[in-house]
Parts: structure tokens; C-alpha cells; sequence
């Protein structure tokens, strides 16, 4: 661990207050000609960058607004449709069955994974006993998968011969044996569960590491007070996570409305459209059969969500 | 200091935690050795060459070269603007730096998706779909508001005063980077070089959206070589393997780092 390692937790994403005191730090007095000069090199050093991340994400943020108006199929002359793609996500049923789906996810893909992660990283920090580190290397271990290894791996779990049901089989309980991933009600958990195996060891090495900067004199004023390991937890690990829990809950609710990778792989939103999520459906309405402003329009309602999730979550963190 | 219940208790936990995350990914590991099509496990019978012949009958030869030419220039370039950007915004200071550090923090806060459909009915008349140079110019990009941070906050760890009293001795600005500043952020940049180049290797979407024939990487080559291979599980868990083993090696050989850098990963959307 490095300094800069344990630095950025401190700053949560969307933080407000980090780009006010960024500006503060810039300059303390009146600056002089010299600084001046040296703000000028500054941005030299940093244009390079900025003018990238101008052209590829800037300009295409702003035209996605704008396609978002229109009604094209990528080819013809396009036309002014106003908000008609957004209304239509939000009555077609297809589309909008995607955001039911998205409130499922989040408790497989946030949820779970955060509960989990709390429990292992309260069990790591508790104790300190051979192997811990190696049992946190192991929950580690699905963040550097890919994604599309990840979905193979459950593809072959699920399958109707794969070992989850030859294991149900074994036990006497081949009634419950079925295709996970092509089964209408069973589809969407089955796919949650792989979020949550992927994703709780993130969770953890959050926690672990804010877990490490409470004061030990709170636990032992908990611990003088008769306080056993749960009540310890709730008293006072929990409330000192407080930071790290934003940030976990940012990722892992934005990271369940964008789920793309692990549907397409593994059900491309099917059986029927039990899996459909938004990414999904952006993707089959730009480069499938193409209906790009409904595409950009998921696209801006998807980023619209997200930003509102993480400066919604911050804000709650931040209060006291 | 705890009671022997509780260290039974705790250990039975994190062992069955550490199961189920183990036992996927070891079955999938006998699968890809297995004898069968069907990818049963065979202890006794370990087809190593099901390595091979998947490498050769998914052509990842091809496609491996892609995805790692791919991911060293965003690696190595991406690091030097990130570099640059982060001392801009650290050291130096910006011009404009109120409105222009917030605008780069909202590039780590929107998504990919917000973007794809406009980017990619831009970069088709430039001729830059289906192009190496056009997507490393996206991720590139994209990495940036991560990079820019991130070595923003390495730079601002560092005294001032080092650089005043560099500035003394009439070091420029970019002596100052390269000569002071470089070699104590060392940690930070090594973390930055993993995480993007695990982000670059193990893309999906852009790469499934971007490249087509034989400009594929290796996670879209895999996913196509999957839908051909149905019926033969155990090639296909070999290729996945193949596919995911350059950041499994980077993870078996610096994981406290990784573990540290991911941390970081946080930051990013």
C-alpha cells in the first residue's frame, strides 16, 4: 500500500466539495506573474489529454442529446421526432420492463455483494490469524476475471447438464433441476447471483481498507462496554464505513443499471426479454436494427440516472 | 483475543465463502483439461493440449496481437497523458482550472453508453470503426478523467516545497516532472499501468461495437469462438483461460498492488 493507495477513498466520486477546494488550492493570494505564467505551461501540459477526452467524450455526449430528438435509421434522412424516444421508453412495454429489471440486479449486484463484503471484511479485520491473506487474494480473484470468462464460467454452472444440476440430481432433488439461464422466472436471479460472486471481493477490499482507518480506542471503549463482536459491528465499524458504503453502493447500483457484458454473453436478454437490461436494449436499437435516437436516448436517460445516483448518494453520506 | 467459538465460527464462514468462489472457477480450470466435449472433469486423464488446439482453432494468434497492441499504446500513452494532466492540475495549476477540473471529474461519473452511438456515427466516415488506431484514440479518451485524477492526487501528496526549492535551482517544469516528481510517484503510476491495463485487455463492449474480422480481440474473438464451439466445452473453456490469463499472471505476481490499485478503481465509473 501505497500513500497515494489509501488516498482516494477519502474522495468520493461526484464528490461537490472537491472541485471547490481544487480551485482554492490554486491560488492562495493574488497570483503573480510568475504563477500566472505557470498556470498558462500548466494547461499546455494537460491539453493534450483534455482535448482528447473533449473530442471522444464531450462532443458525443452533446450529439447524443441531440440524436436523442431525432428518428433515424442510421442511413436515411433523420427526423425530428421531439421527445418521442423518451416517452416510448418509458411506455413501450419492452423497454420499460428493462427498468424492473435493473431493480433486481441491484440487489443481486449491490446489495448482496455489499452485505457479503461487510461480513468478510469484518471477519479479515476482526481477527488476525494465518491464511486471511490468502483468503482475501481468493475473493479478489472474480474482479480480474473478464467479464466474458466470468459469463462462461456460469454458462457451463447453469447448463441443464452442468454440475449445478448434476449436484441437485445427486441429492435427490433432480425435481428443481432446469435450464437456469433459459428459464423465464429463474433467468434474472440466476444472472444476479454471477454479479454478486463478481463482485462482493470489491466490496470487501473497500471495507477492509476503511475499516483500518477507525480509531482502535473505539473498539476498545465498545469492547470495555461489555460490547460482543455484533454489537461491535453495529456500533462501530458500520458507522465508520460510512464513505466507503457510498462508494460501494455508487458502483454497484450503476454498475447493475449498465450490466451489458453478462447478459450478452449469457442470455442476450432472453428468454423472451426476462433479461432485457437498458445497456441491451441500447445496443440492439444502435447497431442491430438500427434506431439510433432511441438508442441515444437510453443512452442519455442511463447517464442522467447515474449521475443523479452518485450525487444522490453522496449527498446522503456527506449529511450528518 | 477472541473466544475459540468465535474463531470457528469466523473461519467456517470465510472458508464457505472462499469455496464458492473457488469451486466455479476450478471446475471451469478440469473442464478446460477435460478429455470430454462435454467438459466433465477427468482427474485422471489431463488434456494439456486442449490449449493448443483451441489457440490454434480460435486463430487467437491473430487476435491476441490485436488486443496487446491495443493495450500497451493505451497503457504507455494513456500513463503519459494522465502524467502530464495530473502535474497541469497538481503542480502547475490550469488556466480555468475551476470550470475545467469539474468538467474532467464528470467524465468519471457518465457512462460509456452515453456516448457509443454518437462516437460511433462519427468515426464511420472518418474510417476510424473497425480500425486499431480509432479505438485506442476511444480509450484513450475515455481514460482520461480516471489518469488525470488520479495522478493529480499523487502529485498534490508531494511536499510543495520540493518543488519550490527545485524551481530555486532553475529546474523548468518539465525537468521538475521528470527529474523530482517522477521518481517519488513511482507507486502511484505503477498502480495506474495495471488497472489500465487490466480495463484495456479485458473490454467487451467497445471492442464487441468497434473492431469486426480480423481486427477482433481476444475477449470478442473468444465470445464468437464460444458460439461456434457449443457442443465442445472443454476447447472453449481452454480459450477463456488463454483469454484471461495475461491479468491473472499480472495478479499472481502483484497482487498487494493490485488489490491497492482497485481500490483506486473505485474512483472510476
Amino acid at each position: 500500500m501505497t500513500a497515494t493507495g489509501t488516498r482516494p477513498p477519502a474522495g468520493l466520486p461526484g464528490t461537490p466539495s472537491r472541485p471547490a477546494r481544487a480551485g482554492r488550492a490554486g491560488a492562495p493570494r493574488r497570483p503573480s506573474a510568475r504563477r500566472r505564467r505557470s498556470r498558462w505551461i500548466g494547461l499546455g501540459f494537460a491539453a493534450p489529454g483534455l482535448l482528447l477526452y473533449g473530442y471522444v467524450v464531450l462532443v458525443p455526449l452533446l450529439q447524443s442529446v441531440q440524436y436523442s430528438f431525432f428518428r433515424w435509421d442510421g442511413v436515411t434522412q433523420a427526423v425530428w421526432v421531439g421527445f418521442d424516444n423518451y416517452t416510448r421508453f418509458l411506455t413501450d412495454p419492452e423497454l420499460r420492463s428493462t427498468f424492473g429489471h435493473v431493480l433486481v440486479l441491484v440487489a443481486f449486484f449491490s446489495v448482496l455483494p455489499i452485505a457479503l463484503g461487510l461480513l468478510s471484511a469484518a471477519l479479515l479485520t476482526r481477527t488476525r490469524l494465518p491464511g486471511m491473506a490468502a483468503f482475501r487474494w481468493i475473493y479478489f480473484l472474480p474482479q480480474v476475471m473478464t467479464s466474458i470468462v466470468i459469463a462462461l464460467v456460469f454458462k457451463r454452472i447453469y447448463a441443464p447438464e452442468g454440475p449445478l444440476n448434476e449436484a441437485l440430481r445427486a441429492v435427490g432433488l433432480g425435481s428443481l433441476a432446469r435450464s437456469w439461464l433459459g428459464d423465464f422466472t429463474w433467468a434474472l436471479p440466476a444472472l444476479g447471483l454471477i454479479g454478486t460472486w463478481a463482485g462482493f471481493g470489491f466490496c470487501m477490499v473497500l471495507f477492509i481498507s476503511g475499516a483500518s482507518s477507525i480509531p482502535p480506542e473505539l473498539y476498545e471503549a465498545a469492547r470495555m462496554d461489555g460490547a460482543g463482536p455484533v454489537r461491535e459491528f453495529f456500533a462501530v465499524t458500520l458507522p465508520g464505513l460510512r464513505g466507503q458504503l457510498a462508494v460501494a453502493l455508487t458502483l454497484t447500483i450503476t454498475g447493475a443499471l449498465r450490466t451489458f457484458d453478462l447478459v450478452w454473453i449469457t442470455t442476450r436478454g432472453g428468454p423472451g426479454t426476462s433479461t432485457l437490461t437498458p445497456a441491451v436494449a441500447l445496443y440492439r436499437a444502435a447497431f442491430q436494427n438500427p434506431q439510433v435516437g432511441q438508442a441515444a436516448a437510453i443512452g442519455v436517460v442511463m447517464a442522467l440516472l447515474c449521475l443523479l445516483i452518485a450525487l444522490t448518494i453522496t449527498r446522503l453520506s456527506e449529511k450528518d | 483475543m477472541i473466544s475459540r467459538t468465535e474463531r470457528v465460527v469466523n473461519y467456517t464462514v470465510l472458508v464457505a465463502l472462499a469455496a464458492a468462489v473457488l469451486v466455479p472457477v476450478g471446475y471451469f480450470v478440469l473442464a478446460a483439461v477435460s478429455p470430454d466435449r462435454a467438459g466433465r472433469p477427468a482427474l485422471g486423464d489431463l488434456r494439456w493440449e486442449n490449449f493448443a488446439t483451441a489457440w490454434r482453432s480460435a486463430d487467437f494468434s491473430r487476435s491476441m496481437t490485436v488486443s496487446l497492441t491495443i493495450t500497451v499504446v493505451v497503457v504507455v500513452v494513456g500513463v503519459l497523458l494522465a502524467l502530464l494532466g495530473g502535474y497541469g492540475f497538481g503542480v502547475l495549476g490550469v488556466v480555468g482550472e475551476k470550470a475545467l477540473f469539474p468538467v474532467v471529474l464528470l467524465g468519471m461519473m457518465i457512462s460509456l453508453e452515453a456516448i457509443i452511438v454518437p462516437l460511433y456515427y462519427q468515426f464511420r466516415p472518418l474510417g476510424l470503426t473497425n480500425s486499431v488506431p480509432g479505438i485506442i484514440l476511444i480509450h484513450l479518451g475515455t481514460g482520461v478523467p480516471f489518469g488525470v485524477f488520479w495522478m493529480r492526487a499523487a502529485f498534490r501528496a508531494l511536499p510543495r516545497s520540493l518543488f519550490e526549492s527545485a524551481e530555486l535551482d532553475g529546474a523548468g517544469p518539465l525537468r521538475m516532472l521528470s527529474r523530482v516528481a517522477l521518481p517519488l510517484i513511482r507507486p502511484a503510476v505503477y498502480t495506474l499501468v495495471l488497472l489500465s491495463f487490466m480495463w484495456t485487455w479485458n473490454d467487451y463492449f467497445l471492442s464487441l461495437v468497434f473492431l469486426h474480422g480480423d481486427n477482433q480481440t481476444a475477449t470478442v474473438a473468444l465470445g464468437v469462438f464460444q458460439g461456434k464451439h457449443v457442443t465442445e466445452i472443454n476447447l472453449m473453456a481452454a480459450g477463456g483461460l488463454l483469454v484471461a490469463a495475461p491479468v491473472l499472471v499480472l495478479y499472481v505476481f502483484f497482487q498487494r498492488k493490485f488489490i491497492a490499485g482497485m481500490l483506486a478503481g473505485a474512483l472510476k465509473e
